[in-house]
């Protein structure tokens, strides 16, 4: 049954980017107040924090984040939970804050993200990211995130005839994006050519193909039928949620050119709102490289194995195509401040369906799908979102 | 061979140049990297497994930017490999060009080796049979 209670009634998002002179601590706080107090609802009513926040100890060091992280934006007190699931940190928050409120237990609760990536060395900050993967059996051989995924490529390049250059156009469709975008770290469009700038990082992967590190935080506001409409006249419920996990190592996988948990978490969260791929709007997907958005286009259904970069290619997928995704630019060109990416995916699946997405609005917008993956996809996080009044 | 195998055994083998896969006591299903249940038939009970060294390339990456501790190996292959056995491994890959590596044909029949890396550790590797 699709879920009922659940109600997205604020979201914010920080600027990403490297964000000079501020800490982990003063991020999360302007992303709580965003969605708190200047959204019009009181601190005094959040009844639960749910934290996203992938690897402070490496990046910040400094565990135990999450009643610190309460306390310094104001909500001292109030029972707070970190969520840790790698890039897919801020999803399973979310999830877990869907779940706290349809069980009853709580009205009105605080899913909130934030990681400081750039206070570090880049060396420092992809021996962090890198914890993400199994220490024993792939990051001990040098194996790295940009290859896994390009191993996924090669995969996919070989199954279905992918090119580099459909991987490029992913990029330039996400820099067009974010162009208009101003929370985004790169603002500025790309042309084909530079997207194919040879600056191999793991073949067949680019520079251009990769996400990049950054800072930054997003909150939601999630509350029950009953209080809803005390605080918004436009909630957006959240009526499907899907999570699974795979293999930790990429071996250990049947399929490279497809991610099974992705699969899985989009046709439980398909299930539970009684919808189908064909119902959604618009999608945001978890593009922290190129070809994870071809193939994350793939895995929720919105277009059959190996059609996905057809799709990119003739522009459906685009802004002002008939099934955009990542309409903001996605984790590529908008930053990937780990933590709090699958928060800020809500917020941008939110800010669309409720028309307030500027130059970056999709002409339908009643119902969105976003999908959050952790490491190599051994997590993976979807959830289906509608308009209320539809 | 009799005795339970464990991880560290596992990686003290590959350092040896002496690879040996699990094997599900249960089901007999060969299982590498070590997993704690059977892929097959949910089994926990294992025991060590002489391998082939035959096997076949599933995908490869090629990296370029590595960390620190690998920096000085770059260009280098890392490729998905299945052993004839029937499980997949992550392995280095040796006997092809790392700049070339529009040449190299998944499929094609490879055969168990091992890198001794300039990080001081020996990777599980296959080259081209």
């Amino acid at each position: 049954m699709p879920l009922k209670n659940t109600n997205v009634v604020s979201a914010y998002q920080t600027k990403f980017g490297r964000l000079e002179g501020v800490t982990l601590r003063e991020i999360f706080a302007e992303a709580v107040d965003g969605a708190t107090d200047n959204a019009g609802i009181p601190k005094k009513d959040i009844q639960a924090v749910f934290v996203g926040t992938f690897i402070p100890e490496m990046l910040v060091h400094q565990g135990h984040t999450a009643p610190l992280l309460v306390d310094y934006a104001g909500l001292r007190g109030v029972a707070a939970t970190r969520h840790e699931a790698a890039c897919a940190s801020g999803a399973t928050a979310l999830r877990s804050a869907v779940m706290a409120i349809e069980s009853g237990i709580y009205d009105t609760v605080l899913v909130a993200s934030a990681e400081k990536m750039t206070s570090v060395s880049t060396n420092r900050a992809t021996e962090a990211l890198a914890a993400a993967a199994d220490d024993e059996f792939e990051s001990s051989m040098g194996l790295t995130f940009p290859g896994v995924f390009g191993i996924a490529a090669v995969a996919h390049m070989a199954k279905y005839g992918t090119t580099e250059e459909d991987m490029a156009r992913a990029a330039v469709k996400a820099h067009k994006n974010a162009s208009t975008n101003p929370l985004a770290q790169f603002q500025k469009e790309i042309t084909l050519e530079k997207a194919m700038t040879p600056r191999y990082i793991a073949w067949p992967l680019k520079l251009f193909d990769c996400s990049p590190i950054s800072d930054g935080g997003a909150a939601l506001v999630l509350t029950s039928n009953e209080k809803a409409k005390q605080y918004t006249d436009l909630p957006v419920k959240i009526i499907g949620t899907g999570q699974a996990s795979a293999s930790m190592n990429l071996c250990d996988r049947n399929d490279l050119t497809a991610f099974e948990s992705s699969i899985a978490a989009s046709k439980e969260a398909y299930k539970m709102a009684k919808l189908g791929p064909k119902d959604m709007d618009v999608a945001v997907v978890h593009d922290c490289f190129t070809i994870a958005e071809i193939i994350a286009s793939e895995d929720i259904g919105l277009f059959k194995p190996g059609e996905g970069a057809k799709a990119l290619r003739e522009g459906v997928t685009a802004l002002d195509g008939d099934m955009p995704i990542n309409p903001m630019g996605g984790l590529k060109a908008v930053g990937h401040p780990v933590g709090a990416t699958g928060v800020k995916q809500a917020v941008v699946i939110y800010r669309e369906l409720i028309g307030d997405a500027g130059a970056n609005q999709v002409a339908n917008h009643d119902t969105g799908i976003m999908h959050n993956f952790g490491g190599t996809g051994a997590t993976a996080v979807v959830n289906i979102m509608r308009r209320s009044d539809v | 061979m009799s005795e339970k195998p464990t991880i560290e055994v596992y990686k003290k083998n590959i350092e040896d140049r002496n690879f040996q896969a699990y094997k599900c006591v249960s089901c007999g299903c060969i299982i590498a990297p070590p997993s704690g249940t059977c892929y097959g038939c949910g089994g926990t009970k294992m025991e060590w497994a002489k391998v082939s060294g035959n096997g076949n390339l599933v995908s490869f990456t090629v990296i370029h930017i590595a960390p620190d501790e690998f920096q000085e190996e770059t260009p280098y292959y890392v490729a998905i490999v299945e052993l004839e056995e029937g499980t997949r491994v992550s392995a280095r890959l040796l006997g092809v060009d790392p700049l070339k590596p529009e040449e190299v044909k998944l499929g094609v029949p490879l055969k168990l080796d091992y890198e001794k890396g300039k990080s001081g550790h020996t990777y599980l590797a296959f080259r081209p049979a």
